[in-house]
């Protein structure tokens, strides 16, 4: 591997695990936790989020001389407000369940603190190759928490994992997973978990 | 050109704002015909299964409200729809209701819309608790947590009085509306 | 008259307790586990985000009313959203600023946070969804930052004196602070089915 694919790779691997976007830096909560009822929602929701990320960081990397400093995040937001109407848009157009099921969370990517921080942090500092490799990282880091927390959720909600039943009738389905309570105390407890992995790792 | 000049500064904002703009006005006019063809077809499932064996179904708007008529093969009325809104538990709930005006019953309802809890109150879009409003007489239902012994009784889901209530509420209102206009005749 | 006043109440009472934005809505978490750490700055924070809450609310109502809905630009919704959102708050911080220097040291480095706290985002967007009228739309605004406050003010409290309980290391900081959050949420069900809207 060379020097510079190595380096791309360390970026992507960032977000994976040692940086996670929810795990470790805490953002992009509201999502997290109110869209993870099943693991196809959360799954949607992190699709959805992976591309007006990557979008935006890839825009706003090319164009980065070109804004003064000044004007730096309204025009960070700008540009993040209009991937997310494309996406909202498509979504509805396309995918019109998943559009049902996420609701306002889809605009709400525009304040998604991962984007924007993404954006201060990272795409506005490196060249477009980094910033598409950090993206992506985070994007991925992202995805499979949302995921997780969405078939853990459901799995013990509904007693099924992306809507195929596997347990039967004599499964009293625990509502409270399904509920705020819930996503709060089964987040908790993995980021719990995730801090006792990474100590010992 | 100074990089932090006001005039800079506006400027880029304003070109970011334009583009964003022109490109959405682009999205929403390639993405709009999808949305609409969406939701007429959410619509027109709802409309067949809360008026079953129609042949023809007209949309008529009377006073603003729009309600559908269905008709047999025969050309004979069998029912009229309408859609109707309330507020839920979570959102608004937009429901469907179909009925027979020769004996004054409901057909059937059907969910349109709702932002109810899931496994909860997210339930009364099942089968189960829909099919307690079939051949309901027009009126005033009472929502029971049992059996039902009268007929203008109907159970609710355990853990979701409010969302059923709702329904009943807002379905109560539909074939009041549909009966305003039809009734008498 | 007495009617309409009664919805207004009713609509203030749900969205502080009912529909609480944090507890229920899952809206504005970030500042919620961020700046709860004591009451004081929780209750500030709270304050400025209601003083911004119910600005947004009202602008947004006549943006979207006299702009989008008028010219028919529903795909600039979101954009103009924010805008609007990030001016008022860069606009509140100026004038602040200006007027009460003891109000701005309180209140100051919370401003720039609102901006992306998504409870005022969303406020922004659940107004057309229930195509609420002008002063409901100014109740709704002032209901979420009130339910906004009791929320972030109750979880200071609850980890004030977490201080003093002994949290396995591994649930320390963010894990017990959502765990509690749960709990939270738990008994704001309590109040579902108080008010049938």
């Amino acid at each position: 591997m060379t020097e510079k694919a190595k380096s791309l790779f360390q970026i992507f691997k960032n977000g994976l695990w040692k940086e996670n976007p929810v795990m470790v830096l805490v953002i992009g909560m509201c999502p997290t936790l109110a869209v993870t009822n099943t693991g196809a929602n959360g799954f949607a929701m992190g699709i959805a989020t992976a591309f007006v990320l990557i979008s935006s960081e890839i825009v706003i990397s090319i164009i980065k001389n070109l804004i003064p400093s000044n004007v730096r995040i309204p025009s960070f937001i700008l540009i993040i407000a209009t991937f997310v109407t494309f996406t909202d848009y498509f979504v509805r157009a396309f995918f019109p369940t998943i559009a049902e099921s996420l609701s306002i969370f889809i605009p709400l990517i525009v304040v998604n603190c991962l984007i924007l921080g993404r954006q201060e942090a990272f795409a506005s500092k490196n060249p477009t190759h980094k910033a598409i490799a950090d993206a992506v990282g985070m994007s991925v880091g992202f995805t499979w928490v949302l995921t997780l927390l969405g078939i853990i959720r459901e799995f013990f909600g509904m007693g099924s994992i992306f809507g195929l039943q596997l347990l039967g009738e004599w499964y009293r389905p625990m509502v409270i997973m399904l509920l705020p309570g819930g996503a709060f105390l089964t987040l908790g407890l993995m980021v719990g978990i995730y801090k006792h992995l990474s100590r010992e790792g | 050109m100074e990089k932090n000049s006001n005039l800079s500064l506006i400027l880029t904002l304003v070109t970011i704002g334009l583009v964003s703009a022109f490109i959405l006005s682009f999205v929403y006019l390639w993405t709009t015909p999808y949305i609409e063809a969406n939701q007429a077809e959410v619509r027109r499932r709802a409309i067949n299964e809360v008026l079953p064996g129609a042949e023809e179904i007209e949309e008529i708007d009377i006073d603003g409200e729009i309600f559908y008529e269905a008709y047999d093969q025969d050309n004979r009325q069998i029912g009229v729809a309408t859609q109707h809104s309330g507020a839920g538990y979570n959102g608004m709930i937009d429901i469907m209701v179909g009925v027979n005006l020769d004996d004054s019953k409901v057909l059937n309802i059907s969910i349109v819309n709702h932002e109810e809890t899931p496994g909860l109150g997210a339930r009364i879009t099942e089968e189960g608790f829909r099919s307690h409003f079939q051949e309901k007489p027009f009126g005033d239902y009472q929502a029971v947590s049992t059996e039902p012994t009268d007929p203008m009784e109907v159970e609710i889901i355990a853990g979701a009085t409010i969302s059923s209530e709702a329904v009943i509420k807002i379905v109560e209102n539909a074939v009041e509306k549909i009966n305003t206009v039809y009734g008498g005749r | 008259m007495m009617e309409e006043f009664s919805q207004i109440l009713l609509l203030f009472i749900s969205t502080i307790l009912v529909n609480n934005f944090i507890l229920v809505r899952f809206l504005g978490i970030c500042p919620f586990l961020g700046v709860s750490k004591q009451i004081e700055t929780a209750f500030s924070m709270g304050l400025a985000t209601t003083f911004v809450m119910t600005l947004t609310a009202g602008a947004t109502w006549m943006i979207n009313t006299y702009i989008l809905e008028a010219f028919n630009l529903p795909f600039l919704r979101y954009v103009s959203f924010i805008i609007v959102i990030a001016s008022l708050v860069q606009f509140v911080e100026m004038f602040i600023k200006k007027t009460s220097p003891v109000l701005y040291k309180a209140l100051g480095i919370f401003l720039p946070l609102i901006t992306t706290n998504c409870a005022i985002m969303g406020l922004a967007l659940l107004i057309p969804l229930n195509n609420y009228s002008f002063i409901a739309s100014i109740v709704f605004g002032f209901g979420a930052g009130v339910g906004f406050t009791l929320a972030i003010v109750l979880m200071a409290g609850l980890r004030e004196n977490l201080e003093f309980g002994d949290v396995p290391e591994a649930l320390q900081g963010v894990p017990i602070t959502l765990m509690i959050a749960g709990i939270l949420a738990l008994s704001f069900m309590g109040f579902a089915g108080m008010i049938a809207m």
